[in-house]
């Protein structure tokens, strides 16, 4: 496969570092990603280390192939990304327990239909027994207070409620870091502000991608991206500004 | 995502998954060793009563079984056409109980059992390097799991031509279908891997 057509990547600075998170690094050195002859994205070499990263771009703009490549469900064609020093590409079973990924649709995320099980899904291959898998079942859904859908139907759900099961299917099996991607995308205005204040409470680092600029406006480091490349990297303020500008 | 198990506690939910696998297939071993059509009909009306005790609305137990069915009468207009009256009758009753039986179990075990029971069933054929039991039950799962949603996408395609005022017809209606059932098994794919399942 040729190289991609950017000669050299570009270095970015890091964002204001207002918090930093627990002690993960994720690394992107000369990483870009391309399906056939498209540019999903460009190389590029920057270090995450912040707590709370947005992610914001028009669609199409390379946000969610950044995310992907960070927990390895996208493979770099091209450089590295490694979390904690471990290769996406060599190390992909620990960089999966290590960076939580909630999808765009959480529909697409459901993999077993009752909520219960679909939580305990991501637990069974780690040689927990049954009581112990249903033990932490229990201890996530009660973190966030959803107990009573332990029995439900995933389809029977409301849009927050189903983001909230696709939250705790996710923490169950304790990344270090969760990624979602676009959590109050489709979602109305009570089941936004439940999801919000749900990702405001996380404890684990997070990397948001949202089109809602509120939700990113107090995160440590914004990343703007623009047709398959890292436009701007910067605190909130500044990074939200530039956006604006960018696609007036 | 909609489910073709159905919550209720009768004794076939109480049972074992494996006691109802293996019951399964034993009962389909036993109807391909009988042409008898008498022990053939009292293995429908067997499969009729299990069936149509899990206390399904009898409108959904029928939409249930409706495209297996058509398939069965399919396979058996051949045979009444290419053998006797007496061939089409038994592949009738054969194919008519087993779709009863297999849909019986499917109400009655969830898709976690499944995959459950299924890897456990395999094991040792993992332990002889054959296979990874974990996906073998997986799949199984999985197979499950799709049905409903691949009758939800039909419906919802059927609709869409309705809507727009196009003829609804099987090839216009297929390609789409193929299409976004395709897109659906590789966001679950991506879902799975997500989810550290397969330990790559």
């Amino acid at each position: 496969m040729p190289p991609l057509s950017s000669p050299a990547p570009p270095v970015y600075r890091a964002g204001n570092g207002k918090t930093r998170g627990t002690d993960l690094d994720i690394r992107f050195e000369g990483a870009g990603a391309r399906f056939g002859e498209r540019i999903a994205l460009e190389p590029l070499t920057l270090t995450l280390t912040e707590r709370r990263i947005g992610i914001i771009g028009l669609n199409g703009s390379g946000k969610t192939t950044f995310a992907r490549m960070i927990n390895g469900l996208t493979k770099p064609t091209e450089g590295r990304v490694t979390v904690n020093g471990l290769d996406t590409r060599d190390d992909a079973a620990s960089v999966l327990s290590m960076v939580g990924f909630i999808f765009q649709n959480p529909q697409n995320q459901i993999i077993l239909p009752i909520v219960r099980d679909d939580i305990g899904f991501g637990l069974k291959n780690r040689g927990m027994g049954k009581a112990e898998i249903r033990t932490a079942v229990d201890v996530v859904l009660a973190r966030f207070q959803v107990s009573h859908l332990a029995e439900r139907r995933a389809h029977e759900l409301s849009g927050g409620e189903l983001q909230l099961a696709a939250l705790c299917a996710v923490l169950v099996t304790r990344p270090q870091v969760l990624i979602l991607d676009e959590p109050t995308n489709q979602l109305d205005l009570k089941n936004r502000a439940l999801v919000e204040r749900t990702i405001e409470g996380l404890n684990e680092d997070v990397v948001v991608i949202s089109h809602d600029l509120e939700l990113v406006d107090d995160f440590d480091r914004v990343l703007v991206f623009d047709k398959g490349r890292l436009a701007v990297d910067a605190p909130p303020e500044e990074a939200i500004t530039r956006y604006r500008e960018l696609v007036a | 995502m909609r489910t073709l198990y159905v919550e209720a506690d009768t004794i076939l939910h109480r049972l074992p998954p494996r006691a109802k696998l293996l019951a399964l297939a034993a009962a389909s071993i036993a109807l391909f060793l009988t042409r008898s059509l008498p022990w053939l009909g009292i293995a429908v009306l067997i499969g009729v009563g299990l069936y149509f005790s899990l206390g399904l609305p009898m409108r959904e137990a029928l939409a249930r079984l409706r495209p297996i069915f058509l398939t069965i009468v399919v396979v058996c207009l051949f045979n009444l056409l290419f053998n006797s009256p007496a061939d089409a009758a038994v592949v009738l009753l054969r194919l008519t109980t087993l779709m009863l039986l297999a849909a019986t179990v499917t109400a009655t075990t969830s898709i976690a059992d499944f995959i459950d029971e299924i890897t456990v069933l395999v094991g040792p054929l993992e332990r002889i390097g054959f296979l990874k039991a974990a996906d073998v039950g997986l799949a199984v799962g999985l197979v499950i799991r799709f049905v409903p949603e691949i009758l939800a996408r039909y419906a919802a395609i059927r609709e869409a031509h309705t809507a727009r005022g196009l003829p609804v017809r099987p090839l216009t209606l297929i390609a789409p279908l193929i299409i976004l059932t395709l897109r659906d098994a590789d966001s679950i794919a991506a879902a799975i891997d997500a989810r550290g399942f397969r330990r790559q």
